[in-house]
């Protein structure tokens, strides 16, 4: 199937100008232009330059028009091309984050939702502007007691890298409680950083919006560097991605797994322990950054089919060929920026597939997809009740 | 002429050659500084370089150098041995010495076109030669033996390369043994309509020839069975074929097919293998109407009169439940044998041709083109099989619901140009797209749209008919499909949304079809592994059998003996496939016709008195040419199947197997001249 790609070190000084020579510009040279990657962008109907044309475009040094257009910023990173693409070229996390920072530098000012949530990240170290200070807030109503690696002062199995929505929102606090309880079920023994934690700055990388991202990666670093753990879990699909693919150039040595990826490990173990069934049809959405961009599909649906009474139905794209919930590449903020420009939600698209499916419950395995799908919900008709959750809201609720 | 042998004690005297190649060796080495080097070297009577050695006079002049110095030996310093060990060991042969008292060496692959520094490679130049003017001393004269050929042939897969060549070498007298795996010949051109270039029907050109090799005096045809077993070497195969049961006396089923209408199960019921599955037979059934040999089989799967499921060892049981009404209406024929087994037949033939031919990409491997997913989304086999007159739908193009299409997409390169499946261009697609998309348009009057990278239509002919078939007003969009789904806007008619850039106008287009063919592409037999093993033949990393030289041996293999023909060597149209045929039954035949083989004398002997008897070598050995000799507790190694790999005399823990041309005093004194020092 679809090749998966191996955490691969991008040296952090290639720009525009310098792309063509490295190794994955190179395999940029090898483009057939067959347009693969623009006809299944979600996007591309509405791209003044599709992936294959803006790759025709640096190959034949037009680039200053490319990024004249906006057209980038449309890009929601979602892995799409760059997985279908039959050259194995690395557009969406090479080449089109490239053109988008210099599309951002460009046109002045940038789409206001998005510069705010950039300052907030670069400011608060989350992009909601809330106080860091409040980021272990959450922690007093998880239930079982959450670990602080400061005072805790002791080398643990599992650094949880908790992450911005799921410690600050209502609904993404739910994802870190049930998180808990299952840690907790199943005797993990991990610690959190607390109010010590910044953002992972992920989408900084996939907007390239380099100074930002590198400042994020270096503190969070600096802040890893001062504890032993063995492992990194994130229930965060984006900061995985970041430690799984970018981190790795500023020194992380530790691997890096989901929170699905973790408990499918322990699925043994975990299995007897869902006793209460759910009776649920469910759908899983595959998150861009765990499923199109490390291959990861199966464990979502494996956790999800060990819960008693879970039946599982599949959307119309599902795992390859999922469809983006729109959040990723910067698109978590400028939602209001496409509608002005017209473009339709590609949450709205998403949930109409999964209303198409009868199902009661629409499972998801990251942070982002809860509050865009929640609110796609609400415009989209339908008729038969269906709710968002996350996996690992559903697998807690299913421990006796 | 009676080959010179130098006496014993007659002075070594040496001739030295270093060739130019025009500007191949000359500009890289210094040639004569190389050569007046040589001249200072021991037992070196002359040292010349020269232009062409493999010139008419390059080879003169060694010859004449023999007649006139004297010499006993002969160093050409030129290109690979492979291209022309043979040119100077027979110019050495002509003036009288034994061939084998010549030594090439290699300054041109290993030396001049691999270095860029004159003066080192000049250097490398003299090194090698020095090797070779303190080898050849120790060479003796050595015989080349003939062992007489088998003239019969087997060919492998009776598709039409197969076919072809088993017709050719039959014609020329040769007794052939064509082994298919299937019930019946014709391999994938039998399941066509038409084919390209020429739109010609495909079973009125094929049926004639398979038709031919079924009644040919000089074929011996084996469907339904499979090699098992290979051994021996060119010339002298071993060969033992499984002849699977069909429950039918081949020599009395007179292919009346009374016992099909005779049969309990009144209507077809199980899926039909040669209309892959689109369409029904029976548990007795011909594979398809022109079937060589037009004879029926019986599917112990689903017959009653077996028992359900196979035996862990793959048989069958006879459970004598049904009224066996097709027994009855068989009558006096008796041809069928519910009790029939697996048969073995061991034969030996001199040569062998692979005809195994491909098969075709599965498209679930990329789901996004929802095949196996959308009913309505079809490969391109299984479209040939409904566009064909004798087909499950008899020609009509029709959906899985009856309806006619009235829209239809072809993606092309599905599973083709593609590195997350197959690499590779399959070479046939875009051409058998076109044929298609006029098929279809032909029958239906359809909307077609073809979706293509690159429109690829080499080869004599097939330009002139892309562009016949795109004046027939095709929609011919160049971008490759990249999701197929089902319309939103549709009931329950089962269209789909096919979408992709079209590149050439820069907009994403969303076509709802009722019909997706998928162009999928070539590629090599899962099996074909195994048959590599069998037959000891090389692949490539894509898993096609490997020629010998990709120009100048492009059916021969890297074993003697076995050629290839068709698509087991890599995606091909009919017309290449037929040519390569045509080629390997002639490659055969020159064996043949010859009368016998000429081995290398390179091969290794035991010294009987130094053999302790210890066996080590025997298991060893690839071509299993070493065997004990109880009464004396020696090894022995049978000359002829020994290729000279030397294996055996690195293995002997007692050092008493040589091998000539690489004995020890060969390779040693060789050893020294390349470490001796050079001139800077
Ligand atoms: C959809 C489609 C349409 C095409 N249309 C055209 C066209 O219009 N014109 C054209 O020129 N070409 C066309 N081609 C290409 C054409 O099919 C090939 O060129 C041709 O079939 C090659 O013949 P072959 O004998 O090498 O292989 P095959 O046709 O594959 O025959 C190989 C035979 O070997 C048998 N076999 C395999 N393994 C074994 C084994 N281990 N032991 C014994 N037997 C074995 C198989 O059963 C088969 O009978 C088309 C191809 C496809 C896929
Ligand atoms: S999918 Fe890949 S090869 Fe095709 S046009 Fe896009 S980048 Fe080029
Ligand atoms: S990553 Fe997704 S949104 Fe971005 S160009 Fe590729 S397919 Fe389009």
């Amino acid at each position: 199937m679809v090749a998966t790609r191996e955490p691969a070190v991008v040296d952090r000084t290639t720009t525009l100008e310098t792309l063509l020579q490295t190794p994955a510009g190179k395999r940029m040279m090898t483009c057939i232009q067959c347009g693969t990657c623009g006809g299944t962008c979600p996007y591309g109907d509405t791209m003044d330059f599709s992936p294959r044309l803006v790759i025709n475009m640096l190959r034949g040094g037009f680039m200053d028009e490319v990024i004249k257009s906006e057209s980038l910023l449309q890009c929601v990173a979602c892995y799409a091309c760059m997985a279908k693409c039959p050259r194995g070229i690395r557009l969406t996390d090479v080449l089109l984050p490239l053109v988008k920072e210099q599309v951002l530098v460009t046109h002045t000012p940038m789409p206001a939702e998005f510069q705010k949530s950039l300052e907030n990240m670069n400011r608060y170290g989350n992009p909601m502007g809330e106080s860091p200070r409040k980021r272990a807030a959450w922690t007093a109503t998880a239930g079982v007691k959450i670990p602080i690696m400061a005072e805790l002062k002791r080398e643990v199995d599992v650094l949880w890298f908790v992450e911005c929505y799921t410690s600050f929102y209502a609904r993404g606090q739910d994802n870190s409680r049930a998180t808990a309880r299952l840690f907790n079920a199943l005797g993990v023994d991990f610690a959190i950083l607390g109010n010590e934690e910044k953002c992972a700055g992920e989408c900084g990388q996939l907007t390239w919006e380099s100074g930002l991202f590198e400042s994020l990666a270096e503190y969070n670093m600096k802040v890893f560097n001062k504890y032993k753990f063995r492992r990194l879990v994130t229930g965060d699909a984006h900061a995985y991605n970041a430690f799984h693919f970018r981190y790795p150039m500023f020194g992380l040595t530790q691997p890096a797994e989901h929170t699905t990826q973790f408990l499918a490990r322990h699925l043994d173990r975990l299995k007897p322990m869902l006793k209460k069934p759910l009776d649920l049809t469910v759908t899983y959405h595959d998150a861009c950054c765990l499923g199109r961009a490390t291959g990861s599909y199966d464990e979502g649906r494996a956790l999800l089919q060990a819960i008693p009474g879970v039946k599982l139905v599949e959307m119309v794209h599902n795992r390859v060929n999922s469809l983006c919930c729109g959040g990723g590449g910067g698109g978590m903020w400028l939602d209001t920026y496409y509608k002005q420009k017209g473009m339709d939600r590609l949450s709205d698209r998403r949930v109409k597939e999964a209303i198409a499916t009868g199902a009661d419950v629409l499972a998801v395995a990251c942070p982002y997809e809860i509050s865009r799908f929640e609110d796609a919900l609400k415009v989209v008709p339908h008729t038969k009740p269906i709710v968002v959750r996350d996996v690992v809201e559903l697998l807690a609720e299913s421990l006796a | 002429m009676k080959p010179i042998v130098p006496k014993k004690h007659e002075p070594v005297r040496i001739g030295y050659y270093i060739c130019h190649c025009g500007t191949n060796i000359a500009a890289m080495v210094d040639v004569e500084a190389v050569a007046k080097y040589v001249a200072t070297l021991p037992n070196v009577a002359v040292s010349r370089h020269y232009k062409y050695m493999c010139s008419d006079p390059g080879q003169e002049l060694i010859q004449q150098d023999i007649r006139e110095h004297r010499l006993n030996r002969i160093v050409v310093e030129a290109c690979s041995p492979l291209l022309h060990e043979h040119t100077f060991r027979k110019a050495t042969e002509a003036a009288g010495l034994n061939p084998f008292y010549c030594q090439m060496v290699n300054t041109r692959e290993h030396n001049s076109w691999v270095h860029t520094d004159r003066a080192e490679a000049t250097r490398k130049a003299m090194a090698l030669a020095h090797a070779a003017i303190e080898r050849v001393p120790h060479h003796k004269s050595l015989e080349v033996k003939k062992v007489p050929i088998n003239p019969d042939v087997l060919i492998v897969g009776g598709g039409i390369a197969g076919i072809h060549a088993a017709l050719t070498l039959a014609n020329a007298g040769k007794m052939v043994y064509l082994v298919e795996r299937e019930p019946t010949i014709g391999g994938h051109m039998a399941k066509f309509d038409k084919t390209y270039p020429t739109l010609d029907c495909a079973m009125c050109v094929l049926s004639p020839k398979m038709a031919a090799v079924g009644s040919h005096p000089n074929i011996h045809l084996w469907t339904y069975s499979e090699v098992a077993k290979v051994d021996g070497y060119v010339g002298n195969f071993q060969v033992t074929v499984r002849r699977k049961p069909r429950y039918i006396v081949e020599d009395l089923c007179t292919g009346c097919q009374e016992c099909v209408a005779a049969c309990v199960f009144k209507e077809p019921k199980f899926p039909d293998e040669f209309n892959l599955g689109l369409g029904k037979r029976k548990p007795v059934f011909l594979p398809f109407a022109q079937a060589i040999p037009p004879i029926v089989m019986i599917d112990p799967e689903v017959c009653l009169n077996f028992k359900r499921g196979k035996n862990p060892d793959g048989t069958h049981t006879v459970s004598d439940k049904c009224k066996k009404t097709c027994v009855q209406a068989c009558g006096d024929r008796k041809a069928i044998d519910f009790k029939q087994t697996e048969e073995t037949k061991n034969i030996t033939v001199g040569t062998i041709v692979m005809a195994t031919g491909f098969k075709i990409f599965d498209a679930r491997r990329t789901p996004f083109f929802g095949y196996g997913i959308y009913p309505n989304v079809y490969n391109a086999l299984e479209v040939e099989r409904l566009i064909n007159a004798s087909g499950p739908t008899e020609g009509e193009i029709v959906l899985r619901n009856g309806q006619r299409p009235k829209k239809v997409a072809i993606v092309h390169c599905v599973g083709s140009r593609d590195e997350n499946t197959n690499r590779w261009c399959s070479r046939v697609c875009c051409l058998y797209s076109l044929k298609l998309a006029h098929l279809i348009k032909e029958h239906t009057d359809a909307e077609v749209y073809n979706f293509y990278i690159d429109m690829r239509t080499p080869g004599k002919g097939m330009e002139e008919f892309y562009n016949r078939v795109a004046e027939e007003g095709m929609h011919l969009i160049r971008g490759k499909v990249a999701d197929v789904y089902p319309d939103p806007n549709d009931g329950a008619t089962g269209r789909v949304v096919v979408q992709a850039e079209d590149t050439l106008t820069n907009k994403i287009l969303k076509i709802p079809v009722d019909m997706v063919v998928l162009s999928v592409g070539l590629e090599p037999h899962p099996e074909a592994d195994n048959l590599r093993r069998l037959f000891n033949l090389s692949c490539s990393s894509e898993g096609w059998f490997l020629e010998r030289h990709v120009k100048l041996a492009p059916v021969s293999t890297f074993t003697d003996g076995i050629f290839l023909a068709g698509c087991c060597q890599g995606p091909k149209d009919i017309p290449d496939s037929v040519a390569q045929a045509g080629a390997a039954a002639a490659e055969a035949m020159a064996l043949i016709d010859k009368g016998h083989i000429e081995q290398e004398p390179n091969t290794a002997y035991i010294l009987a008195d130094e053999c302790s008897g210890c066996k080590s070598c025997i298991p060893l050995c690839p071509y299993s040419a070493i065997s004990f000799d109880e009464s004396r507790q020696k090894a022995i190694i049978n000359e002829a199947l020994c290729k000279g790999c030397g294996t055996c005399v690195a293995a002997c823990p007692s050092g008493s197997i040589v091998q000539n041309l690489f004995e020890d005093d060969e390779i040693f004194s060789e050893i020294e001249g390349l470490l001796a020092p050079v001139p800077a």
